[in-house]
C-alpha cells in the first residue's frame, strides 16, 4: 500500500472516529440518571468479549467515557482491584464462573437485586441469566460454553467409523485412522499444556469416572484415588495418538491442527466451532462436524463440563451504580446477541443455535455437570495442573503424581484458611 | 567535587531509584514474611445458575460490620521461604493418604521442586549460554572489523536486530519457526530428522538456549567491536615490526584490551540471563524449562499467593547477589586502580 | 601490512553472512507471513507461495485502532528518554568527578537494582498505585520506566563523563563558574555522544516493555507490546494475525532506528563505555 494512500486513510479513519459517537449515541440514549464520566471495567480477550467491549465503549451519553481492559490476566488484575482497601480501579467485570465462585467467597461482589428487578423490562433482563445465591442476584450471565467432540465427518463416513461415546471408543477410532488415513499421523488433537489447559481435561475425565475432589462437606482433597490415577491413565493413552508438542500446544495450536487437516477429533471449547467453517483460517471447511464429549465409563455421563460467563460488581465501587448497571445491560441486550449471534453460545432466548452449538446440547443432555463452584477448587486445579506434565511424560506414576498435588494443595488451602 | 555538588547532582536520580526501586524492594520484604487468611466457614447455599438450581455445601469468608472479609494477617517468619526452597518441616497433613513405599520401586520420584528446578534450569541458562555469547560475539566483531568499511553498515545493522526487537516478538518469531510444521521442522525432515521441538526436554532447553544466545550475541558483538575501534595501533605496530602473527597479535595485544570489556559484558549478560523469562512463557509455557524470574510471576499471578510469590521474589534476588559477587569484586579492583 | 589468505577471507565473509541470514530469519519470516491469511501463515505443510493480502495490518491499523497504541507507545517513550537522561546525566556527571567513597557505593547499589526482577516490583506497585488512584496514567509509567532505567543509564554516562577531560570543568571553575554552570557551559556541548548512546538503550527499554506497561494501563493507553500480546493470546486466529502484523509493526521503527543511528552507537561505545 502506497505511503500517502495509506495515511490519508488514517486520517480519514481519525476522523471518522471523532465523527463515530455522533451515531453510536443512539446505542445508549435511554440511559437515565447518567453521574459518572468515565466507567472501567475488565474483562477477557476472545472474540464473543471483544465484541461486547465494543458495545460498551460506544456508550458515550452525556460525556460518559467507557473503558474496557481486555487482557487475559482477567483473574489477577480482578482480584486485584475487587480485594483492595480502597476504591475498585475497576467499576465492573467480566468474569467466567471459577472466578466469580473465588470473588463471592471473599464477599467481595455487590448484590443487584434491585437493579435487575428496576431495569428488568427495559433490557428484558431473562430469568436465565440471573445467577443468584441464597436468593440475591450476584451476577448476571450471559454465554455458556462447554468443551465438546470435534470431528472429521468426512473422514469418519470414508472409513465407515461410529462417532465415538466413550474415550475407549475414541482410542479405537484413532487407531484405525492412524493406520488407515494417509494424510493423519496423529488423529487426536486436545489442549494438553502444562498447567491451566491439562488441569481442565483432567477435571473433566476425573468427573466421567466418577471422581470427587474433595472429601464430603470439607476442603480435604480426594482426587488423589483411584478415579484420578484413571484418569491420567487415559490421559497418558491419548498422547499416543497426539503429536509429542503437545505439551506446548494451547487451544490455538490445537485449532490450527484442525484447521489444517492435522487432526481427526478432539474435545475442544464449542465456542471456537465457527472458525472451521472460515476459508481464511481454515482448509476442512464443511468437514468438521460436532457432538457430545465421549464418557469416561461406558453408559457414564459426558466428561466435560458446563461453564457460563458473566457481569458483576464489586462491593467496594467507586463509580454510581446505577449508570454502571445501565452501560452493563446496555452491552448485553438482544441487540448485541444479534450482531455476534455466532461468535459464542449466548443464554438470551432469541439466540439462533448453529450446528456450532450442537455439542454443548448434546453434552448437556448427555448429563455434564456444572463446573465446580468451590472457591478451593482453583488451588486444587492449579496444582494438579503442575504435576500432569510428570506424568504424561514418563517422569512420575499417576498415584505419586496426585499424592504430591494433594499434599500441596492441602499446605495452600490450609494457608488460604480453607482448611482449619 | 565538594560532596555537596555531588548530591546535588544525584539527588533526583537517587530519589527516583529511592521512592520507586527501593520502597517498593522493602514493601516485597515486608511481604514475603508474613501471610493473610481469611475466615472461612462452611456454609450451606442454595445457588440458581442457568443451569438449574443447586444446594451446595461450600466455604464463605466471615464479614465484618462493613462487609469486608475479616483478614488476619500474621508474621510467619522464614516459613514462605522454606515452603519455596522446599524444606518444609511440616509432616503432610493427615487428610491425604500417602501410597506406601510400593511406588519408589515403580518409577522415578516425586516431581522435583518447584524452584530448585527453576534456578537449575536458570543457572543452566546463564552459563551455557555465556561462553557462546562471548566467544560468537568477538569472532562477529573481528569479522565485522575485518570486512571492507563499505559493507560494514549493513552487516552490522542486520547483525544487531535479535537483540533490538521486542523481547515478546523475538519469541514469538521463533517459536512460529520451530512449531509443529514450522519451517525448521520441515526443513530437517528433509533430511530425514524429525525433531518435535517442544515435545521433550533436551529440545525445548536447547531451543530457549538457542534463543538466548541468538538474542545477546549482537549485544557483545557491538560492544567488542567498538573495542577493536580503539586497539592501541602503536602496539599493534610494534607487535608486527617484532614479528608477530595475526593470531599472536590478536592473543597478545587485542585480547588483553579487550579484557574489561568482556566482564563488562558477561556481567550484563548474567544479570539478564538470571531473569529470563519471555522464551520460557512462549516457546514452552513452563513445560520442561521454568526460570525464577517465570515462577515468581506464576506464582503471583495464577496462585494469587503475593505472599509467597514474594518470598520467591526475594530468593531470587539473593541468589543473583550470589552470582554477582566475583564479577562486582574484580568490577570494584578495576574502578579503584583506575578512577 | 600483511595480505590476508583467500581462504581466510571467505571464511570471514562467509561467517558474518551466515549470522546475518540467522538473525535476519526469524523476523523476515514473521514479515513473510503477515501477509497471509492465517489459513496460509500456519500452513501445514509450509507454502512457500502464497495469496499475498494487506487485510492484517489494515484491520489492525484501522479497526483495532493500533495507532493509538503507537501514539501511546511514542509518548510513553519520549517523554521516558527525555527525563532519563536528564536526570542520567545529571547524576553521571556527578559520579565521574567525585572521589569520595560515597559514589562508589552508589554505583554498586545501582548496580545490585539493575539486577531486580520487574515483576517482583509488581505486587507493590499494584497496591501503592490503586491507593493513590494513579495506575492507569501515563505519568506513572512513564516515571517507573524512568527509574528502572536509571542504574544502567548512569553506568553509561558517568563513563562517558569520565572520558571527558577534568581540565575542561576545571578550567571554568577557576573561571568563576558554579558547578551547574561549569556543566552547561562547558560538558553539555562535548556529551553528545555518549548521551545518544545512552539514549538509544534508553529508548530500547522503554519501547520494548512489555511486563509493566501491560499491568500499568488499561485499554485505551495501552502501548503496542502489551496490545499486541492480547491480541495474540486473544484465541481467535483473526486477531493471532493482526497480532503478527503487530509484531512486524512495531519492528519497522527500530530497524529504521538501528539504519540510522549505528554508526553513533559505535562511536559512542567507542569512546565512552569501552574505556569502563
Amino acid at each position: 500500500m502506497k505511503p500517502k494512500s495509506l495515511l490519508r486513510r488514517l486520517l480519514v479513519s481519525a476522523a471518522v472516529a471523532a465523527l463515530v459517537p455522533a451515531t453510536a449515541q443512539a446505542r445508549c440514549d435511554t440511559l437515565s440518571d447518567v453521574k459518572a464520566s468515565e466507567i472501567n471495567i475488565v474483562g477477557n480477550a476472545f472474540p464473543a468479549l471483544q465484541h461486547i467491549a465494543k458495545e460498551m465503549q460506544a456508550c458515550t451519553k452525556g460525556g460518559l467515557k467507557v473503558q474496557f481492559k481486555m487482557t487475559p490476566q482477567v483473574k489477577q488484575e480482578v482480584e486485584q482491584a475487587f480485594g483492595s482497601g480502597g476504591k475498585s480501579a475497576f467499576d465492573a467485570a467480566v468474569v467466567s464462573m471459577g472466578v466469580f465462585a473465588d470473588l463471592n467467597s471473599k464477599g467481595q461482589l455487590q448484590p443487584m437485586t434491585d437493579l435487575v428487578n428496576k431495569y428488568r423490562t427495559k433490557y428484558k433482563i431473562e430469568d436465565n441469566m440471573l445467577v443468584k445465591v441464597n436468593g440475591e442476584v450476584m451476577a448476571i450471565a450471559f454465554m455458556q460454553n462447554a468443551q465438546n467432540l470435534f470431528y472429521r465427518k468426512d473422514l469418519f463416513d470414508k472409513h465407515g467409523l461410529k462417532v465415538p461415546t466413550t474415550y475407549a471408543e475414541m482410542l479405537a477410532v484413532a487407531k484405525t485412522l492412524k493406520e488407515k488415513e494417509p494424510g493423519i499421523e496423529f488423529p487426536i488433537a486436545q489442549t494438553f499444556a502444562k498447567g491451566w489447559d491439562s488441569a481442565t481435561e483432567f477435571t473433566n475425565i476425573f468427573a466421567g469416572y466418577g471422581g470427587r475432589f474433595f472429601k464430603a462437606g470439607s476442603a480435604a482433597p480426594d482426587f488423589n484415588g483411584d478415579a484420578g490415577v484413571k484418569a491420567l491413565e487415559t490421559m497418558k493413552a491419548m498422547t499416543a495418538y497426539m503429536t509429542p508438542n503437545f505439551l506446548a500446544s494451547n487451544s490455538d495450536d490445537v485449532m490450527n491442527q484442525f484447521q489444517q487437516g492435522k487432526a481427526a477429533m478432539g474435545v475442544l471449547w464449542a465456542s471456537r466451532a465457527s472458525r472451521m467453517d472460515d476459508a481464511a483460517a481454515s482448509k476442512v471447511v464443511g468437514k468438521m462436524d460436532f457432538a457430545a464429549a465421549p464418557a469416561a465409563l461406558a453408559g457414564g455421563k459426558a466428561a466435560t463440563h458446563l461453564w457460563w460467563d458473566g457481569v458483576v460488581m464489586p462491593k467496594n465501587l467507586g463509580g454510581d451504580r446505577e449508570t454502571v448497571f445501565q452501560v452493563l445491560m446496555e452491552a448485553l441486550d438482544e441487540e448485541t446477541m444479534r450482531g455476534g449471534n455466532d461468535l459464542t453460545i449466548w443464554i438470551r432466548s432469541g439466540y439462533k443455535p448453529t450446528r456450532f452449538g450442537t455439542g454443548v446440547t448434546a453434552s448437556a443432555k448427555a448429563g455434564a455437570p456444572i463446573w465446580p463452584t468451590e472457591p478451593y477448587f482453583g488451588l486444587a486445579h492449579g496444582e494438579i495442573g503442575k504435576v500432569i506434565p510428570d506424568v504424561l511424560s514418563g517422569a512420575a506414576t499417576p498415584k505419586q503424581a496426585l499424592d504430591a498435588a494433594a499434599a500441596a494443595y492441602a499446605k495452600a488451602a490450609t494457608e488460604k484458611g480453607f482448611i482449619k | 567535587m565538594k560532596t555537596r555538588s555531588f548530591v546535588q547532582f544525584v539527588g533526583p536520580s537517587v530519589v527516583l531509584m529511592i521512592l520507586l526501586l527501593a520502597a517498593p524492594l522493602l514493601t516485597t520484604l515486608f511481604l514475603s514474611v508474613r501471610n493473610c487468611t481469611l475466615d472461612m466457614e462452611v456454609v450451606t447455599v442454595e445457588e440458581s445458575t442457568p443451569f438449574g438450581k443447586k444446594e451446595t455445601v461450600t466455604q464463605r469468608a466471615r464479614l465484618d460490620a462493613s462487609g469486608r472479609a475479616i483478614q488476619t494477617c500474621r508474621f510467619v517468619g522464614f516459613e514462605y521461604y522454606r515452603k519455596v526452597l522446599g524444606y518444609d518441616p511440616d509432616p503432610s497433613p493427615p487428610a491425604v493418604a500417602q501410597a506406601p513405599g510400593a511406588d519408589a520401586a515403580a518409577g522415578p520420584g516425586a516431581p522435583l521442586n518447584e524452584f530448585q528446578g527453576a534456578l537449575r534450569f536458570t543457572l543452566l541458562y546463564t552459563f551455557v549460554t555465556l561462553p557462546f555469547v562471548l566467544g560468537i560475539g568477538l569472532l562477529l566483531a573481528l569479522g565485522v572489523n575485518a570486512v571492507s568499511v563499505r559493507l560494514r553498515s549493513v552487516f552490522i545493522s542486520a547483525s544487531l536486530f535479535p537483540f533490538i526487537i521486542t523481547p515478546v516478538v523475538a519469541a514469538l518469531s521463533i517459536k512460529w519457526l520451530f512449531r509443529d510444521n514450522g519451517l525448521v521442522p520441515q526443513l530437517l525432515s528433509n533430511f530425514g530428522v524429525q525433531v518435535y521441538w517442544m515435545g521433550q526436554a533436551w529440545s525445548a532447553q536447547f531451543l530457549i538456549i538457542v534463543y538466548g544466545i541468538w538474542h545477546v550475541v549482537p549485544f557483545a558483538f557491538i560492544v567488542f567491536y567498538a573495542g577493536l575501534q580503539s586497539v592501541p595501533q602503536d602496539a599493534l605496530e610494534a607487535a608486527t615490526i617484532d614479528g608477530a602473527s595475526r593470531w599472536q597479535r590478536l592473543r597478545y595485544v587485542t585480547l588483553p584490551h579487550l579484557m574489561p570489556l568482556l566482564v563488562f559484558v558477561t556481567l550484563i549478560h548474567v544479570m539478564d540471563a538470571y531473569r529470563v523469562f519471555e522464551p520460557v512463557i512462549v516457546l514452552t509455557q513452563g513445560a520442561f524449562t521454568t526460570s525464577v524470574q517465570y515462577l515468581t510471576y506464576y506464582i503471583l499471578l495464577q496462585e494469587n499467593n503475593p505472599y509467597k510469590a514474594s518470598a520467591a521474589a526475594v530468593l531470587t534476588l539473593v541468589g543473583i547477589l550470589i552470582l554477582l559477587i566475583p564479577l562486582l569484586v574484580r568490577t570494584w579492583r578495576e574502578q579503584r586502580g583506575g578512577a | 601490512m600483511q595480505r590476508r589468505s583467500p581462504g581466510l577471507t571467505a571464511l570471514i565473509y562467509g561467517g558474518v553472512l551466515f549470522w546475518v541470514v540467522l538473525a535476519s530469519l526469524p523476523i523476515l519470516w514473521t514479515a513473510v507471513i503477515s501477509f497471509r491469511q492465517y489459513v496460509d501463515a500456519f500452513s501445514a505443510p509450509i507454502r512457500w507461495l502464497a495469496p499475498f493480502t494487506t487485510e492484517n495490518y489494515s484491520r489492525l491499523w484501522i479497526e483495532r485502532e493500533f495507532y493509538r497504541n503507537f501514539l501511546n507507545t511514542a509518548v510513553v517513550t519520549v517523554f521516558t528518554v527525555t527525563i532519563s537522561l536528564t536526570v542520567g546525566c545529571l547524576a553521571g556527571y556527578g559520579l565521574s568527578r567525585y572521589r569520595g567513597a560515597l559514589g562508589f557505593w552508589l554505583l554498586l547499589v545501582a548496580l545490585v537494582f539493575r539486577a531486580i526482577p520487574h515483576s517482583s516490583l509488581l505486587p507493590s506497585f499494584f497496591t501503592i498505585f490503586d491507593a493513590l488512584g494513579i495506575r492507569n496514567t501515563y505519568f506513572t509509567l512513564i516515571f517507573v520506566l524512568v527509574a528502572i532505567n536509571q542504574p544502567f543509564t548512569i553506568w553509561m554516562l558517568r563513563s562517558f563523563f569520565v572520558n571527558i577531560p577534568q581540565e575542561l570543568d576545571e578550567a571554568a571553575l577557576v573561571d568563576g563558574c558554579t558547578r551547574f554552570q561549569a556543566f552547561r557551559r562547558v560538558i553539555i556541548p562535548v556529551m553528545w555522544p555518549g548521551v545518544v548512546t545512552t539514549g538509544l538503550f534508553s529508548f530500547l527499554l522503554a519501547y520494548n516493555d512489555f511486563l509493566l506497561s501491560s499491568a500499568l494501563t488499561n485499554a485505551e493507553k495501552m502501548t503496542m507490546p502489551a496490545a499486541i500480546a492480547n491480541a495474540i493470546n486473544a484465541e481467535s486466529e483473526a486477531l493471532l494475525m493482526q497480532g503478527v502484523a503487530g509484531a512486524v509493526s512495531i519492528t519497522i521503527p527500530l530497524v529504521i532506528l538501528i539504519v540510522i543511528f549505528q554508526k553513533q552507537i559505535v562511536g559512542g561505545l567507542t569512546q565512552g563505555a569501552v574505556k569502563g
